[in-house]
């Protein structure tokens, strides 16, 4: 089959955050340095070939830059300073962009305009609308039970609404994802039960974020920071949701305290904030680790925004249960205007990759099984270098 | 003529003053316009011929580093504007010397000659000097070593000066050469015995060039010579000496790979031929006479003198040869290859002396052997005869060459050696594997080509893909590596790893740099004047580079060069005019005389 080439798209990876593909002269050393780079999945620097060759469509049916945690090795190591582990970043932000059917992550990605007066219309609207529904029925001193000014069962049908808006783009996402790697890049046949045998790696992956770890190991970053508070603050996350999703109502009662609920709440927010409070160091002072040296501006935006909302979160909670309602209610409000903006744009932003790495790691190894199968089929399996 | 003067830069001269040259320009005659397009511009064709069209230009100049870069955008504006495209003219800093403390306006002439469609070089040329007979050449690699017989065949006086104890340089210490893989002792050796018993050549061993005046035709150098403490004249090289020595040390000459005593011969065809006492490891000299001398008492010819002293000699020379060679760059900080780490992990240089027959194994090809020092008790691993031949091989090139990290350029002989250690490896070891693992094969020369070709025939395994990364499991190395035209990863379990270390400038290039006055490139290979026209001259009247000092190049290269060298030096004397400082020619003369063809 004939491949087409797209000339240009090495310049729109460059609107990604990959700005120096084009130095790579294909030594193969970030390759050859890379933890997770093996006989199946074998990457940076097939991605920069195929980056410099504009292979489109075999960049976008790939899942490889998904393997990818930016240890920085390859860039430490890279002889060209091209930055192989900053191009995987921005192919992961150009594949998120391309499995996202709406557009609006590749917006994002390349205009922090776009995306700032994005987050503040939504932030706005809900404010306003938050405000009206409050003064509709209830009252700004009370903050929850009766005549209360955001009523939590409210508030919990109004985060599912959100939440369920989410889910729909980011399954649909998640599909195309699917649809892309695994139908349209694979060109042998996968038996189902690799699909079964494989399902654990799904949760696997995702609460251990194992993989990352394996990366540090040899980064020799002593305790595995980086890892370790980035499986903090994903964890954190999840939590966050799950509680904000369904045991909504539980966690805004007050002003006691309900351990079995709270507890959570609070594990996840100290997550959350060592999490923002760490990355937001590391990316200021441009700490020893590569992967902090460049910042795209979404990464700003994530990180201040995730910082406000924990905070606004906290203060809140504090606010409620010292019997200020009055201010509660008011910080409930900017929480929540920070919140639905947040919520609305994971599915196109950096926070996609809770779902994609773990499907990624669950879709490798079904490739895997099959593709080694295959090989062994047809007996392709003999090395010859010469 | 009507003419327009851009700017472009390809690379950011810090240290020049673009505004001040752009000024001048301005005022020469028929310049209408001046623009500073900055570095690395942008340029479109369209918008040029616009420019041009406007202000009715017929001729351009365009200057700067490599304004060749931009010529082609420039031709193509001149098109569009119904133009004579001839009349783009180069006014090229970096081809002819703009740099030091005449850089300015050494760039303001380039661009005035630019502008009057004279050759720059056809009227810089700088005053002539009466010029004094004798030669100094500095460093007897190969290329002082040619340079100096070709004069010294001539009829004329040479002072050859080495820093170390015998000339020959690097290629004394291999055993083949590429790509006709000839005996390299067997062309060497002869050349080293004739310039040792030239009459005409004064041999200066253990000498360095301390201090030079002067001017061009008449320098007045300095001579350190270190005390040798063996009489050359009488020595006869029957190694009893070295015998009762009790000290010993790594042998420089043979990279550190075997052990040599305080006094020696770095190796048994050195010239001269005379052993020689190394002071910093000699007890008697460094217990000031208090103990040792063993081999005072033994030396039946009583040459040896512990009691010498270092030496300075005057001399009077009319030009000179900067001949320093190179050296390897420090690999043990370019960690992940773990040498220094793992025994079995070797340089290109280590290598060639293993390999060599005259080395300590006798030329045969061998894994380390582990061994206890008597002394400390520690292991240590060292070459004998008696070690394993390694089954498996990985020679691993461009390590710290053409990596912005260390040498962001070619070294530009280790492809063709690394072929050559795998032919050599292949030959003395059977069913050995061999791998090598390259970037891009770099066969430039003539039957270079042909050679990498035969490599491969004869069954050495040569990955396109670069290794980063050796480690050591149990005994074994394991190096892994991309091999890109098959599209796999692999990894190789070795015995040994060869590193084709990246090339850099002798230890003192920088001193000299500093005493002679010669600028050196970014990469710190002393600069000629014009790499293009003139690529043996320097800008000191009077003083050449040749051979590895002035680039990476292979033996043929440095060869021709030298015997270019001895050319110039030689014309110089016979005509009785040598060539003197460029920065003696200033831009006024230099203006007036491209006036004056200009009108012819
Ligand atoms: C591992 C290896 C294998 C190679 N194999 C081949 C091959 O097979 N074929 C080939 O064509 N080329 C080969 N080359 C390249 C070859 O070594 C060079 O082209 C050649 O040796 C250059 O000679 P030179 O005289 O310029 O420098 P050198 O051989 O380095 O000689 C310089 C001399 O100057 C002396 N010196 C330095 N500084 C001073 C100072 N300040 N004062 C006084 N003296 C000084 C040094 O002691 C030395 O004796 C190889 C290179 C390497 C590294
Ligand atoms: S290390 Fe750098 S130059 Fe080498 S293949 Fe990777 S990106 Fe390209
Ligand atoms: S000659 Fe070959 S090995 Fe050496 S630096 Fe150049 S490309 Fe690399």
């Amino acid at each position: 089959m004939a491949i087409r080439i797209n000339p240009t798209l090495i310049d729109e990876l460059n609107s990604f955050g990959a700005e120096d593909v084009q130095l790579c002269y294909h030594c193969g050393d970030c390759s050859a340095v890379c933890q997770h780079s093996g006989e199946i999945f074998n990457f940076p620097r097939k991605s920069m070939r195929r980056l410099q060759m504009g292979l489109e469509q075999k960049i976008e049916t790939t899942f490889e830059p998904w393997l990818c945690y930016y240890c920085g090795q390859c860039s430490t190591q890279c002889p060209r300073e091209a930055d192989p582990g900053e191009s995987m970043m921005s192919l992961r932000r150009w594949l998120i962009s391309r499995y996202d059917f709406t557009g609006i992550a590749r917006q994002f990605f390349r205009s922090k305009l776009v995306e700032v007066l994005s987050i503040i219309g939504v932030a706005i609207l809900t404010g306003l609308f938050l405000v009206i529904y409050g003064f509709s029925g209830g009252n700004l001193q009370i903050y929850d039970g009766e005549g209360a000014f955001l009523p939590s069962t409210f508030i919990h049908k109004f985060d599912l609404l959100i939440g369920s808006v989410m889910a729909i783009f980011l399954l649909i996402n998640a599909i195309r994802m699917w649809y892309f790697t695994m139908i349209k890049g694979v060109d042998f046949n996968i038996p189902w039960w690799y699909w079964l045998k494989n399902i654990f790696t799904l949760p696997l992956h995702f609460f251990t974020q194992k993989r990352y770890a394996e990366c540090e190991s040899k980064n020799k970053s002593g305790i595995f920071m980086p890892w370790l508070i980035h499986l903090g603050l994903m964890l954190g996350y999840a939590i966050m949701l799950v509680l904000v999703m369904v045991y909504i109502e539980e966690l805004q009662y007050g002003p006691d305290i309900i351990w079995k609920v709270h507890i959570f709440g609070y594990l996840a927010s100290i997550g959350l904030i060592i999490g923002t409070v760490y990355f937001i160091r590391n990316r200021l002072i441009k700490s020893k680790y590569v992967q902090y040296k460049k910042s795209h501006d979404t990464d700003w935006v994530f990180v201040c925004l995730l910082f406000l909302i924990v905070l606004t979160g906290i203060a809140q909670h504090i606010l409620h249960r010292t019997g200020i309602p009055y201010w509660a209610n008011i910080i409930y409000v900017i929480h929540l205007m920070c919140v639905v903006p947040w919520l609305l744009r994971m599915p196109f932003s950096k926070w996609a990759h809770l779902v994609y790495r773990p499907l990624a790691m669950y879709f490798a190894a079904v490739y895997t099984d099959a593709k080694e199968k295959q090989e062994v089929i047809s007996g392709s399996y003999a090395i010859s270098v010469k | 003529m009507r003419t327009g003067v851009f700017f472009c830069q390809v690379e950011n001269g810090k240290n020049l003053n673009i505004d001040a040259i752009a000024k001048y320009s301005a005022n020469l005659p028929g310049v209408e316009i001046v623009q500073i397009l900055g570095v690395k511009p942008h340029l479109d064709a369209k918008l040029l011929s616009e420019i041009i069209m406007t202000n009715k230009l017929n001729r351009l100049v365009i200057a700067g580093d490599m304004p060749g870069y931009y010529k082609p955008v420039f031709t193509k504006a001149m098109l569009l504007a119904e133009q004579n495209t001839d009349e783009v003219r180069l006014a090229s800093f970096q081809e002819h010397g703009v740099r030091g403390e005449y850089a300015l306006d050494r760039a303001k002439a380039i661009i005035a000659c630019a502008n009057m469609a004279v050759p720059f070089s056809l009227v810089a040329s700088p005053k002539r000097n009466p010029v004094s007979h004798a030669t100094l050449v500095i460093g007897a690699g190969i290329a002082g070593i040619q340079a100096s017989l070709e004069i010294a065949n001539a009829g004329k006086h040479v002072y050859l000066v080495e820093q170390t104890g015998t000339i020959g340089g690097h290629m004394a210490m291999f055993d083949k050469t590429f790509p006709t893989l000839d005996c390299a002792a067997c062309i060497l050796t002869p050349k080293m015995v004739s310039a040792g018993q030239h009459e005409m050549i004064h041999l200066l061993t253990k000498s360095r060039v301390s201090e030079v005046s002067g001017k061009p035709g008449a320098y007045r150098v300095k001579i350190h010579q270190h005390a040798r403490y063996v009489d050359v004249d009488a020595c006869v090289a029957c190694n009893i000496c070295a015998d009762v020595c009790p000290v010993k040390v790594e042998s420089e000459f043979d990279s550190r790979i075997s052990l040599r005593k305080a006094i020696y011969i770095p190796f048994p065809q050195a010239v001269p031929n005379s052993y020689l006492v190394d002071p910093e490891n000699c007890t008697y000299i460094l217990s000031e006479g208090q103990k040792c001398g063993a081999c005072v008492k033994k030396c039946p010819k009583e040459c040896i003198n512990l009691n010498e002293t270092d030496k300075d000699i005057d001399i009077e020379v009319g030009n000179i040869i900067i001949a320093t060679g190179y050296e390897l760059l420090d690999v043990g900080k370019i960690e992940q290859y773990g040498y220094g780490k793992y025994p079995n992990v070797l340089t290109s240089l280590e290598f060639e002396r293993l390999t060599n027959a005259s080395g300590s194994t006798g030329g045969r090809i061998v894994t380390k052997t582990r061994q206890i020092n008597k002394k400390t008790g520690a292991d240590e691993w060292i070459f004998s005869p008696e070690g394993a031949p390694p089954r498996n091989v990985a020679i691993i090139h461009c390590v710290g060459s053409r990596n912005k990290n260390y040498n962001a350029y070619c070294s530009r002989v280790c492809c063709m050696y690394s072929l050559k250690f795998a032919h050599l490896i292949k030959e003395k070891i059977p069913n050995v594997n061999c791998y090598e693992f390259y970037i891009d094969m770099r066969a430039f020369g003539k039957g270079y080509e042909e050679f990498a070709e035969r490599i491969k025939h004869e069954g050495t395994f040569v990955v396109r893909g670069h290794s980063t990364n050796v480690e050591m499991k149990g005994e074994q190395l394991i190096v892994r590596g991309e091999d890109i035209l098959n599209d796999k990863m692999v990894e190789f379990y070795v015995d040994m790893v060869i590193l084709a270390v990246g090339l850099i400038p002798a230890k003192g290039t920088d001193y000299l740099s500093r005493i002679l006055g010669i600028a050196r490139d970014p990469d710190g290979w002393f600069s000629e004047l014009d790499y293009n026209g003139n690529p043996t001259d320097t800008e000191r009247g009077g003083i050449y580079v040749a051979g590895m000092c002035q680039g990476p190049k292979d033996i043929p290269d440095t060869v021709a060069q030298a015997s270019a060298v001895a050319a110039g030096v030689l014309g110089s004397i016979s005509s009785g005019k040598g060539i003197g400082h460029l920065s003696s020619v200033t831009l006024s003369e230099i203006e007036s005389r491209a006036k004056i063809i200009h009108t012819l």
